[in-house]
């Protein structure tokens, strides 16, 4: 089969901090004292001063090699900041590389966002239209496919109110409706399937798998859900830190994506009560978090049970209990569960608590342990000791968006047929 | 098979490649072209959006210079007593607003390219030579529906006033006036786009400074009354010409060479080249910047 894209050697360096100073003003003082009064560069200096040097400079993508065939669904996958997002904004021109070249073979079309242009004082059928001419289309490409386009949306009613007054929900459908009809033969995604109610979703889904299947059209596509990644493509490649850290099927990247990312924190221990991190009534001797797999090599989904484990040195007689806290990432506590308090002696103290399978919700969380004197004074807070990331895990649910909240308990619930 | 399946493939060529350098020379007209719509798409959505839930409407557009040219009779002729070379104060300050905002429109909407489409040039691509395109070609049509009402106006005075026109003038100065004023407009836009893309205090600088430039332009004054020792300035002001021009033939009265015509449209084209040099080359990297 014929390559639709070849990426080859592909680099983006980005520079923080010296691009410049921002204001006309102090680009022309840094020109003058450096290169008229042959001075040390102020802005350097400051720089210098406090260690951001070596930050000045990163690279966003380093040698990033592919290729994508012709009709082959390929997925991209990556942490936050891997460097997806930079290169599908290269793939779509939207910025350029520093090293590297990428050739292509027919019309490609990008979607890093539905909606692009839209203007919320004009109409329905004004917005369709100006957001296909930016996504590309001609003007009888649309014309011809505008009602299409409004049946698909489900906005027939309102075609001609300004979008400003539709729900957001009829905003999305239609946005996302002038994108689904887009005939490039490379597509380039980047996660749009995380919006709309779950009839859309699968309806876009829907759409998706009959571009690449029956239309034979190349997709790239970029996502945090391994799900989608695993059901729609071929082919994965997983970047990590600007790298290509794999590239195959997809079942293997997806697999080699899920167990890298356990190896974060998930435990730690000091020797000694000198350098272990406390006060004078708490040393914290270790802390590890234990998931309960079948194989180590598993990844943390939802319905892994973990047990957290900690020793500590306690140096006073005090009455003393542990709490232990679960954030999201966001910042925000999820909950805070305590042990009973006892009356300890001087000595090394050690405990555990679970946290029970199908309770917490897929994401990324952080655990902080709190030691109370006397149920009320806060002594020590191991703040953020350890993360997790927890990764989603469905079975016969035909949707694939974002799950909500921060926890999926497996409550009991029934629903039954009634006999009458 | 599999064989000639891949020489195959090493023969056929690409049909588009990305690559780090951006040239000087980038005029893909083709490209171009092919983007046709979308510039109609956005001068039809500038008019569609400034005139949505407005009191008076598409009226805008002849509202705004009317009012302008009440304030400049009352301000310039009644209050200070500035001269307009013999001609009825309302044709001589309505022909020099009409083409004011031509050249001003065009330069100010031009230098905004960037910082007022950020989020859009995030987002999605498309030869980004369309936006000035289409703010100026928006001014042009503005302008053209201000002509008729400085037609209106002009018919007037023929008929109750016996001023006396010259026909034959008006469409070289309407032509010269059509291409000089948003060519000068568009071409120093395209230089300061780039420059308030990367340094925004310069925004505040662009609107002062296209306010300072009406005053070394013959907008509210005629050429003639200048004294000589400070005319030198107003003469090197490639816009001088176009507004003694477009008066000459329109009203009668005029101080120009076409030597000084030749030297604004030097002047533009130099802007123009030099302007779209910079924007295809450094427009594509303000990316990282903005």
């Amino acid at each position: 089969m014929e390559l639709a894209i070849q990426v080859e050697n592909l680099s983006k360096l980005y520079s923080l901090g010296k691009v410049g100073t921002g204001s006309f003003r102090q680009d022309i003082k840094r020109w003058w004292v450096s290169q008229i009064l042959k001075n040390e560069d102020p802005f350097f200096t400051v720089a210098k001063s406090n260690q951001q040097l070596s930050t000045d400079f990163i690279w966003a993508l380093r040698d990033v090699s592919f290729d994508v065939k012709e009709g082959e669904v390929f997925g991209i996958i990556g942490r936050n900041g891997a460097g997806k997002s930079t290169l599908l904004k290269i793939l779509s021109k939207v910025i350029s590389p520093t090293e590297g070249i990428i050739r292509g073979r027919g019309r490609i079309n990008s979607l890093l966002e539905i909606g692009t242009g839209f203007h919320d004082e004009l109409s329905g059928r004004e917005n369709i239209y100006l957001n296909g001419h930016f996504l590309g289309m001609t003007y009888h490409e649309i014309k011809r496919k505008f009602d299409e386009i409004v049946d698909f949306s489900g906005v027939e009613r309102f075609i001609d109110t300004p979008v400003k007054r539709y729900s957001s929900g009829m905003y999305v459908r239609l946005a996302f409706a002038v994108a689904a009809h887009l005939e490039p033969d490379i597509l380039i995604i980047d996660e749009v399937l995380a919006v709309g109610d779950a009839e859309f979703q699968k309806k876009c889904l829907g759409k998706m798998h009959e571009v690449s299947t029956k239309q034979g059209r190349t997709i790239l596509f970029v996502s945090h859900n391994m799900q989608a990644i695993s059901n729609l493509c071929n082919r994965a490649m997983f970047l990590n830190k600007g790298q290509v850290a794999d590239i195959g099927p997809v079942e293997k990247v997806v697999n080699t994506y899920l167990s890298g990312i356990q190896k974060l924190k998930a435990s730690h221990s000091w020797n000694s009560k000198d350098i272990a991190p406390g006060n004078e009534f708490i040393r914290i001797k270790s802390i590890e978090l234990i998931p309960h797999l079948k194989n180590l090599t598993d990844p943390i989904d939802i319905r892994t049970p973990l047990t957290i484990k900690f020793q500590f040195w306690n140096l006073k007689n005090i009455n003393l209990c542990v709490g232990l806290q679960v954030c999201a990432q966001s910042g925000e506590c999820i909950f805070d569960v305590s042990s009973p308090a006892y009356d300890f002696s001087e000595g090394l103290i050690e405990g555990q608590c679970e946290i029970a399978g199908n309770f917490l919700n897929d994401g990324s969380y952080y655990i902080s342990l709190i030691f109370v004197k006397d149920t009320s004074v806060e002594l020590f807070n191991l703040e953020e000791c350890l993360s997790i990331d927890v990764e989603d895990f469905r079975e016969n649910i035909n949707w694939y968006g974002k799950w909500p909240g921060y926890v999926r308990p497996k409550f009991p619930f029934e629903l039954r047929q009634k006999v009458t | 098979m599999v064989g000639e399946n891949r020489s195959d493939d090493s023969v056929k060529t690409w049909d588009w490649s990305i690559v780090p350098e951006s040239s000087w020379f980038n005029w893909n007209g083709r490209e171009l072209w092919a983007y046709r719509h979308l510039l109609l798409r956005l001068i039809r959505r500038d008019f569609l959006v400034h005139h949505q839930q407005t009191l008076l409407g598409p009226m805008w557009i002849v509202y705004q210079p009317v009012i302008t040219l009440i304030t400049y009779v009352f301000i310039f002729e009644k209050a200070v007593g500035l001269s307009t070379d013999g001609v009825p104060s309302y044709l001589f300050y309505f022909s020099g607003i009409i083409v004011w905002n031509l050249f001003s429109e065009s330069f100010i909407g031009t230098a905004f390219t960037f910082t007022q489409n950020a989020q859009l040039f995030e987002k999605v691509y498309f030869p980004r030579m369309i936006i000035p395109f289409s703010v100026v070609t928006t001014h042009l049509i503005r302008f053209g529906i201000q002509l008729i009402l400085f037609a209106l106006l002009l018919a007037f005075f023929i008929f109750t006033k016996d001023f006396v026109v010259y026909p034959v003038r008006w469409l070289p100065a309407l032509v010269t006036t059509l291409v000089l004023a948003p060519g000068l407009g568009m071409g120093l836009g395209l230089i300061f786009s780039l420059l308030t893309a990367k340094y925004r205090d310069l925004v505040n600088v662009i609107h002062l400074g296209v306010r300072l430039l009406m005053f070394a332009t013959p907008v509210i004054y005629p050429l003639s009354i200048v004294s000589s020792d400070i005319q030198g300035i107003v003469l090197f002001n490639p816009l001088t010409p176009i507004f003694e021009f477009f008066r000459y033939a329109f009203l009668g009265n005029g101080m120009f060479s076409y030597l000084q015509l030749l030297y604004s449209l030097v002047s533009m084209i130099v802007l123009i080249v030099f302007g779209s040099m910079l924007f295809n080359k450094f427009g594509s990297k303000l990316q990282d910047v903005l």
